[in-house]
């Protein structure tokens, strides 16, 4: 699904990513942890076109990435969500939601007139689909901006989900959530894999990371230090010492990152 | 009270084209935060072309009005690729600085097309004023309104109704979220050139056909106004521009009936003045401003 190879981005001398492999297959929910610093937003940019690497490749579904801008990528099916989150203030809930699906395949495929002019009763539905799953059914008319803020959370992740990506880069999304939001936060992760849209999330709250991830690779300086299933990584000791400079139990609790 | 009608309906029909003039301005800036200075020059040139058919040809008053519409979006896209596209990524002051250069060669085009310092511009139709009880309004003025309000609600019906228009407005609102959601922003860029320049040339039209007449300076003369109006209503402010033309109309036209001719412009500029004192961002523009970054906080 998606192939990172000797993936290097460097900012001046400051070594983001250095050489990085990672494979995420098709269908999984990958997770993609490590301390401040390590490269982890880095990746995600890379990948979505935010900028270019320093060296290295990005292959999605076979295909090479290199150089295409952001919307290429999304169209060819890789859509994301911020760490800060980016609505559109003044535009209404269901306007965000609109405008993402521009680059839905199959309301793309329709032609200009359907793509940039009107709604289809497809399109309609869809995101009636899109405000059920972020629980936001009755705040369609609302101001993005007038939102609370874990609503606003809840409208990013549906608009990213508007394209119908087949990969969905997930930054930090549980960053400032409450325990009851982190589990609903997974319960709308698992659905959103179950229509077939494979995760890479990037997260410091390990209550969520642990528990929704099947695969987690955990960086530091820019590499990989240590891949496994989630208890495989708790247990590691490059992991632990990593987090904390020497050994415990725990890489490192549940919170906002400083 | 008969004149003070008289003045305040001529200068609101007049005043529809100031506020075209501004709506080009002012959307251009909003979806860049970047001034095209050579808006006002783009309007000149489309005309021009239409001109030169008339002079040289004698064509259909219509097919001249088509030409100049496709002549300025033309010229509108043309502006856009030179001073906007190719450095999009540079400062702001680096596309106002390259769109004045451009301005000023749209003017030597012009200039060498059709040499001579006045040319006649023809008349979509040539009818006698209506009377409306003791009212007297120009048909050329009718016109005028009539098109700018099928313009503007089109553009209404444009920025809130497709996915276009969304789409240039989540870009006017986060140029890189809008990015990431798909949104070609090179191409929506372009596209807002292109009907900026077609809002343009309609409103060039309409004066040149009131004025029957035609120089370089119009070039000069829509970019006057169109920035006084848009700074009036407030830049980036769509709502703000459509004001603050009619309000600069309505000025005009008293000022002129009651002060005089040469008081015609002195007042506009005194009219801005008062604004931008009273109001530092415009009329519209600073509640739009503080909303907005309001929201940007909020978000």
């Amino acid at each position: 699904m998606l192939e990172l190879r000797g993936l290097s981005k460097h900012f001046g001398g400051v070594k983001a990513l250095d050489g990085l492999d990672l494979t995420v297959d098709e269908g999984e929910i990958f997770g993609l942890i490590g301390p401040n610093g390590s490269g982890k937003s880095t990746t995600i940019n890379v990948i979505c076109g935010v900028y270019g690497q320093t060296a290295g490749t990005v292959r999605f579904r076979g295909e090479l990435m290199d150089g295409q801008p952001p919307h290429r990528r999304l169209r060819a099916g890789i859509a994301r969500t911020f760490q800060n989150i980016r609505l559109f203030p003044n535009l209404t809930v269901w306007q965000n939601l609109w405008v993402a699906q521009n680059s839905h395949q199959d309301i793309a495929r329709q032609g200009f007139l359907p793509r940039w002019l009107g709604t289809t009763r497809q399109t309609r539905k869809e995101i009636a689909g899109l405000l059920e799953l972020a629980d936001l059914g009755h705040k369609g008319d609302d101001l993005a901006a007038n939102l609370a803020f874990g609503e606003q959370r809840r409208l990013e992740f549906a608009r990213a989900a508007a394209a119908r990506p087949k990969l969905l880069l997930l930054d930090e999304p549980a960053a400032g959530m409450s325990r009851v939001e982190i589990d609903d936060l997974s319960r709308r992760i698992r659905r959103v894999r179950e229509s077939g849209v494979t995760v890479l999330l990037v997260e410091h709250v390990m209550e969520l990371v642990m528990g929704v991830t099947e695969r987690i690779a955990v960086l530091n300086f820019g590499n990989r230090i240590a891949f496994g299933t989630p208890s495989e990584v708790q247990h590691n000791q490059a992991v632990q010492e990593a987090y904390l400079g020497s050994s415990s139990p725990e890489p490192r609790p549940a919170g906002r990152k400083s | 009270m008969i004149d003070f009608v008289q003045n305040t309906v001529d200068g609101i029909m007049f005043g529809s084209s100031y506020a075209l003039l501004a709506v080009g301005f002012t959307i251009i800036f909003g979806v860049m935060r970047r001034l095209n200075l050579a808006f006002g020059a783009t309007i000149m040139l489309g005309a021009y072309v239409g001109t030169w058919l008339h002079v040289n040809y004698q064509v259909n008053v219509l097919i001249i009005a088509l030409a100049i519409l496709a002549s300025t979006v033309l010229t509108g896209v043309y502006v856009e690729r030179l001073c906007f596209r190719a450095i999009r990524r540079d400062a702001a002051l680096a596309s106002m600085v390259s769109s004045f250069v451009i301005w000023m060669q749209l003017e030597e085009v012009a200039i060498h097309l059709l040499p001579e310092r006045t040319y006649p511009f023809p008349s979509l139709f040539v009818v006698d004023a209506i009377e409306v009880g003791a009212f007297l309004f120009r048909a050329e003025h009718v016109t005028m309104l009539v098109l700018a309000v099928a313009m503007v609600g089109a553009l209404h019906l444009l920025l809130h109704r497709t996915r276009f228009g969304l789409a240039l407005r989540a870009m006017s609102e986060n140029p890189r979220a809008a990015s990431y959601m798909g949104i070609d922003t090179g191409r929506v860029m372009l596209c807002s050139f292109a009907l900026v320049s077609l809002v343009g040339g309609v409103a060039g039209y309409t004066i040149l056909a009131t004025d029957e007449q035609i120089t370089p300076f119009f070039g000069l003369w829509t970019t006057f106004k169109g920035l006084i109006a848009m700074m009036l209503g407030g830049m980036g402010s769509l709502p703000g521009a459509i004001l603050g033309g009619l309000m600069l109309g309505v000025v005009e036209a008293h000022s002129q009936w009651y002060l005089g001719n040469e008081y015609k412009d002195l007042s506009a500029y005194i009219l801005l003045f008062a604004i931008l004192v009273l109001r530092p961002g415009g009329l519209m523009g600073r509640r739009i401003l503080s909303r907005e970054e309001l929201a940007y906080r909020r978000v």
